[in-house]
């Protein structure tokens, strides 16, 4: 027992995340090695085997969404993004080990409204708790057992998201924990692009983005009560020949752009038109937009994930109207 | 309180009655002037003091503190490191480079050309920690500010201003010291005594002297138009816009947003670099209940006395005087809002980076 309350204090695990150790686990190496590459395999990576974004500046990709695939769960989800058309040909007619670019996947699980245990103070509203975890094969490169910082603001940002959403004054003294597990990340950039001035994290967006979708599908099958169905949308401003002016795409697939200047990513509920998280990233100022068009680049950065988001609400009543449907055949 | 102090990012808030936060909402929420607890206007700022340079051990570091007591100390240390190319950021040109004259480029200043990760710099480079007493480091505040805080520094330039070669690619471009080397920064901050949600705007501003004194010890060159970026905290309150929300004000915000704002190269302009919802704490407190609907008040108060009325700010209908928590989003009109006033010429932003310039760096 005493063994059990030393392993299990606050104090111990908090020295153990501090360091970021994980100590229980026999890891490899956490920078990944690098394979040996020929001189003369060189030129096989080429500008020219670039993914390169198929689809309209304003279309977005298709979106698999079911609900309840996890019956131990009281509400659940699967997502999954429609694989570029870069990475569909790769896969009809591979030409190298290296997929072009990745498609999100992702699974959501909703366990609650539960009691809070004694040990916790009253709490007049739902107590949310989000968890997004990367599998550790998820992204190019490993992610540890242990959440790093990404995970972790990325679960924050998918709280503020979905709290927004829930009328959490008819569940007090309760809890809901949202864990999301992702199996496959969106990429930064494409592989073969070292990260330059304009390099950030832009993957995370559209998987914050896939969070939403997910998590409040997955809220919905667990028959929990929101204003709306949150759903998400990724804007970005990107640069494909060098020297052009940004211009506004919706749904990027970063590996599929040369560079993106900014990106924007909400998580929005249709009927009330109201933003419950807004995650804006880089300069919008230099934006190529109509000579008419008076909004500033922000604005229309905002706009155009608002627009993403509203085309995926509709995915999501559908994948709702499955879930109810289900749920009605098991009743009867 | 504990589980409740975890469930918000923006938590720490303090405990006020129903009674009072429906007091505090509708002064603030007054239309055209609102009414704060201090009696500042809503764009004002509380007065503080502010003083780099005060660590010995440190490369560069600074101290503020308001007038209420709050206080944080951030220091900064670099350390030169090897730069290690992982397998995915393996790049054709780069590699071809590698296998060619290594040795010879070795002394070679690695700034010219573009577009490899030996030349641009990484954001990985600058690593940023928040410490607040009463918060484990693995909870959402701390984590939240410090990647906030992260991604506007390494994104403050990343625009690319033309005007000067020196800070082409921005802070990481800048920690590069040749192909095989760079600096990586520590950026530790410490918030001290009675810390609230505020924390994250004071330390932003201090790395605001941080990146002067840096650039001074780094390049000792007349580089000083860039300036770091600052973080401000803006909350809307019904149809009013306030800044530098003390914590009773965020208590009763609609919505909280941080946004990032940095001098756009050398020339006056503003330019916006992040913008973040967070969790208004609004959501998790207790509601009132109005007298029509409690069975002690039975008979006490005329039926025409509460009456609900249409709040337009949040859409919601509402008893005048018994508090709600806030529940949904935050209009786009409202947002563009916030925004305007913080970039507008001779707005809320200029003021502060000109008033952050005032502080001597040596």
């Amino acid at each position: 027992m005493s063994i059990l309350n030393v392993f299990n204090s606050p104090t111990t695990f908090a020295l153990a995340t501090c360091v970021m150790a994980d100590r229980r686990r026999i890891n490899g190496p956490p920078g990944g090695t690098r394979p040996a590459i020929y001189a003369t395999s060189l030129p096989s990576i080429k500008d020219a085997d670039r993914a390169r974004r198929q689809r309209q500046p304003s279309e977005l990709r298709k979106i698999f969404l079911k609900t309840g695939l996890i019956p131990s769960a009281s509400g659940s989800s699967y997502l999954e993004f429609e694989p570029s058309a870069s990475l569909a040909a790769a896969r009809a007619n591979p030409k190298s080990l290296i997929p072009p670019s990745s498609a999100l996947k992702l699974a959501c699980t909703v366990h609650g409204p539960k009691p809070l245990p004694r040990s916790v103070a009253f709490s007049p509203n739902i107590v949310l708790t989000t968890h997004v975890k990367y599998a550790p094969f998820a992204a190019r490169k490993r992610k540890g057992h242990i959440r790093d910082a990404s995970e972790r603001d990325l679960g924050v940002h998918l709280e503020t998201a979905l709290r927004g959403a829930i009328i959490a004054e008819r569940w007090p003294k309760s809890g809901l924990d949202i864990t999301i597990t992702i199996i496959e990340a969106e990429d930064d950039r494409w592989w073969g692009d070292a990260p330059d001035s304009h390099d950030a994290s832009w993957g995370m967006m559209n998987v914050l983005a896939g969070c939403i979708n997910a998590a409040s599908a997955a809220i919905a099958d667990a028959h929990i009560d929101c204003l709306d169905l949150v759903s998400g949308g990724v804007a970005a401003l990107v640069t494909d020949n060098d020297g052009g002016a940004p211009q506004l795409m919706l749904d990027t697939d970063p590996a599929e752009h040369r560079s993106i200047v900014s990106a924007c990513v909400v998580g929005y509920m249709p009927a009330r038109d109201e933003i419950t998280a807004l995650w804006l990233k880089g300069g919008t100022s230099k934006a190529a937009l109509d000579e008419q068009d008076g909004r500033s680049g922000h604005e229309a950065l905002v706009d155009g994930a608002v627009d993403a988001a509203r085309g995926a609400h509709m995915v999501l009543g559908e994948a709702v109207k499955e879930s109810m449907e289900r749920a009605l055949g098991q009743t009867t | 309180m504990a589980a409740q102090q975890k469930a918000s990012s923006a938590s720490q808030t303090p405990h006020l009655s129903p009674a009072e936060l429906s007091y505090l909402y509708t002064s603030l929420s007054l239309p055209q002037n609102p009414i704060r607890p201090d009696g500042r206007s809503p764009t004002q700022f509380r007065p503080l003091t502010a003083e780099p340079d005060i660590l010995p051990g440190t490369n560069g570091s600074a101290r503020i503190g308001f007038a209420d007591g709050t206080q944080a100390v951030v220091g900064v240390k670099a350390e030169v490191e090897k730069t290690v190319l992982s397998a995915d950021t393996l790049d054709a040109s780069n590699l071809s480079q590698q296998q060619g004259d290594f040795a010879a480029q070795e002394g070679r200043d690695g700034r010219e050309g573009a577009g490899s990760a030996a030349v641009a710099g990484h954001g990985s480079w600058v690593q940023v920690s928040i410490e607040i007493p009463g918060f484990r480091d693995d909870d959402a505040l701390p984590v939240f500010l410090s990647e906030m805080m992260r991604e506007s520094l390494v994104g403050s330039v990343a625009g690319g201003n033309d005007s000067s070669d020196e800070m082409a690619g921005g802070l990481k471009g800048r920690l590069v010291i040749n192909k095989r080397w760079h600096w990586r920064l520590y950026i530790d901050s410490q918030g001290e005594e009675d810390p609230f949600f505020d924390d994250d705007w004071a330390v932003a501003e201090h790395l605001y002297p941080r990146g002067t004194t840096n650039s001074t010890v780094k390049l000792s060159s007349s580089v000083p138009q860039v300036r770091p970026p600052i973080t401000l905290l803006v909350i809307s309150v019904g149809e009013n816009t306030i800044f530098d929300p003390s914590r009773e004000e965020i208590a009763v915000a609609d919505a909280v947003l941080a946004i990032s704002v940095a001098r756009d190269g050398g020339d006056k302009n503003l330019k916006l670099l992040s913008i973040r919802t967070i969790d208004p704490p609004s959501r998790l407190t207790q509601p009132a209940v109005p007298n029509s609907e409690n069975v002690n008040a039975l008979g006490a108060t005329a039926p025409t006395e509460d009456v609900a009325v249409l709040n337009p700010a949040t859409g919601e209908e509402e008893v005048p005087g018994v508090w709600r928590p806030r529940r949904g989003g935050v209009k786009r009109s409202v947002i563009a809002q916030m925004v305007k006033t913080v970039l507008k010429k001779g707005g809320v932003g200029e003021e502060v980076l000109e008033g952050l310039e005032g502080v001597e760096v040596e």
